[in-house]
């Protein structure tokens, strides 16, 4: 006599058949799991954003149109003489042009000279920042003369804080900052706007300094191997106008953790 | 199975399984698009094109993670099988939805400036040599690349051309673009994050990739096929007829390392490749069904004494020669040329 043969009852799924029974109530779990699982890595990935701070255009307040006279360190700074409700004389705003750009070569004939400058604020509490409009209307001579203020030694510093590009900073991208916006502040740099270094304690009331090279040119390209990281240096302070201005020593730098 | 390439071949199985993931994608993106940012109590909100692609980036990782847990899931639990057969189509819309992340961040972190958008891709960060501050982007551009190779080539007309083996090499490409994923978050937005929820599910996601894989990999070495005992001629034994339940099969590794399925169908034995010709699924975990072995994977079949597809299917895969000895299967490691006839033994 044979012996009896073995049975595997496990239901078989094949696609182009039914599903067997067994298997149905189990795959009608999997898909409706698959689906609660999805929604809800949505709602923990979506809801445990940070901050973004509240840098921002500043569409609302209108066109801004200030005179004043340029400086150029070598990213041009417009010491504000006659300004309007929001923009008082005596206030010194960084510029920039539209997009990815800085105003160096529009402004570098007109240095020292008095200046209309028309554009949309950016804004990011004391930090704050000029997108002049194009051509002459955005930045053109205006009548009568000045010269930059005298700028104030404030002596050595070591300091521990972050490079960013002065424009996403203040708002025109939000975050503007940190590892995941590096590439972009350094596309931003590279296209001359203006580096600010952001300090975790303050320096003589701000926390926001217009940061150059050690011989007060342009941004070192070592120092874009260090923007957007938590780093300390060291450097030269001085206050031109109302705006910081650090001169970084790049062989102070150091990768804080 | 088809005679025929035609761009995607749907039956009703198909159409459940995309509804689920498509409804699994569009619940995840609607959340995080539509709903946190309600939740969100910030004095102003995330510019709206890196919420998107925050959105689009996090919700191709999610799902990422699902398509490499099918895998080990089907080992440990056949049960899961059928998660398989349609897997390529949610492969093909995660390379959608990472495009659609890809695209977000270039038109915004690399636009605006005077430069390129995919030269300044490549050039904005060149910190190659630091970990902090490393250039992320390469990862997720390496893991989209391997996204895209994987979805032009998901067609079965890809299989045919390249051959099972090339095919599955190819498209193992997807653990290498698992593991960029991974570090392109880890070195990027993960360094910025304040409030780490996402940190923790995000990791804990990575591990139950990994610990699955482990899990799966320790199961297949207690629970795997077993080795043919080598006999007089050079034939191995396989097992006893007896353990072969009606309709379905018992595989053994033979001496070259391939592997033989012996089917049992109404008391007669058949031994044939246990690779099917498709994607080299694992036949002998298949099923006879009217006289034809059907693979547990995307229902490919074979008749059973010959390893021939029914007409008008062409496929074809080896058969062995048998014999039943005490009891015992006995088989010539040596296969015959795939479709050859072999008359089934009766046990």
């Amino acid at each position: 006599m044979k012996p009896p043969v073995k049975k595997d009852t496990t239901p078989f799924f094949v696609g182009y058949f039914k599903v067997p029974k067994k298997l149905r109530s189990f795959l009608l779990i999997a898909g409706v799991a698959v689906v609660a699982f999805m929604t809800a890595f949505g709602l923990v990935s979506g809801a445990s954003q940070d901050d973004p701070g509240d840098g921002a255009f500043r569409f609302d307040y209108g066109r801004q149109t200030v005179t004043g006279v340029i400086e150029l360190l070598p990213y041009p700074l417009l010491h504000v003489t006659e300004g309007n409700d929001r923009i008082k004389p005596g206030h010194t705003l960084m510029l920039t042009a539209q997009g990815k750009s800085g105003v160096f070569s529009r402004a570098e004939p007109l240095e020292g000279q008095k200046v209309t400058a028309s554009g949309i604020i950016l804004e990011r509490g004391a930090l704050n920042m000029l997108q002049v409009r194009g051509g002459a209307r955005g930045l053109g001579p205006a009548e009568g003369s000045g010269a930059p203020p005298v700028s104030e030694p404030l002596g050595r510093w070591k300091l521990a804080g972050e490079i960013c590009d002065g424009k996403c900073l203040a708002g025109a991208m939000r975050p503007g900052r940190g590892i995941a916006h590096k590439a972009c502040a350094n596309l931003c740099l590279l296209g001359d706007i203006p580096p600010v270094f952001v300090s975790t304690k303050p320096v003589d009331g701000s926390e926001f300094l217009m940061i150059l090279g050690k011989d007060g040119g342009p941004l070192p390209a070592i120092a874009y191997d260090y923007v957007a990281q938590f780093i300390s240096l060291e450097g030269d302070v001085s206050r031109h106008g109302d705006l910081l201005v650090l001169r970084m020593d790049p062989a102070t730098i150091e990768v804080m953790k | 199975m088809s005679v025929k390439y035609i761009p995607v071949q749907w039956n009703k199985n198909k159409w459940w399984y995309d509804g689920f993931m498509l409804a699994g994608v569009v619940g995840f993106l609607w959340v995080f698009l539509y709903v946190t940012p309600e939740i969100l109590s910030h004095e102003r909100p995330i510019n709206p094109q890196i919420h998107n692609a925050r959105a689009f980036g996090a919700c191709a990782f999610f799902m990422m993670t699902i398509i490499l847990c099918i895998g080990p899931l089907a080992r440990l639990d056949k049960r899961f099988l059928p998660l398989l057969y349609n897997r390529r189509h949610f492969g093909v819309m995660t390379a959608a939805v990472a495009l659609t992340h890809f695209s977000y961040v270039l038109n915004w972190y690399f636009a605006f400036s005077g430069t390129n958008k995919y030269e300044a891709l490549l050039f904005s960060n060149t910190s190659y040599g630091q970990l902090v501050g490393f250039p992320f982007e390469a990862f997720g551009i390496f893991a989209l690349l391997c996204l895209l190779i994987l979805a032009a080539t998901s067609h079965d007309f890809w299989l045919k051309f390249l051959t099972a083996p090339v095919w599955k090499r190819i498209h193992y490409l997807i653990y290498f673009a698992y593991a960029a994923v991974v570090a392109h978050v880890s070195l990027g937005v993960l360094q910025d994050q304040q409030n780490h929820l996402f940190t923790v599910v995000f990791v804990a996601s990575a591990f139950t990739v990994a610990g699955l894989h482990l899990l799966a990999f320790l199961h297949e070495r207690k629970a795997g096929d077993p080795d043919a005992v080598p006999d007089t001629d050079g034939w191995v034994q396989v097992c006893h007829a007896k353990d072969i339940p009606e309709a379905r099969a018992k595989i053994a590794v033979l001496p070259s390392g391939d592997r033989v399925a012996v089917f049992r169908l109404e008391d007669k034995l058949s031994a044939v490749s246990n690779a099917c010709a498709h994607q080299n699924g694992p036949l002998g975990e298949g099923k006879v069904i009217r006289c034809l072995i059907t693979c547990p994977w995307h229902g490919f079949q074979y008749d059973i004494r010959s390893g021939r597809s029914p007409a008008p299917f062409t496929e074809k895969i080896p058969t062995y020669n048998l014999a039943v000895r005490d009891g015992v299967v006995l088989v010539n490691p040596k296969a015959n040329p795939p479709g050859t006839y072999v008359e089934p033994v009766e046990v």
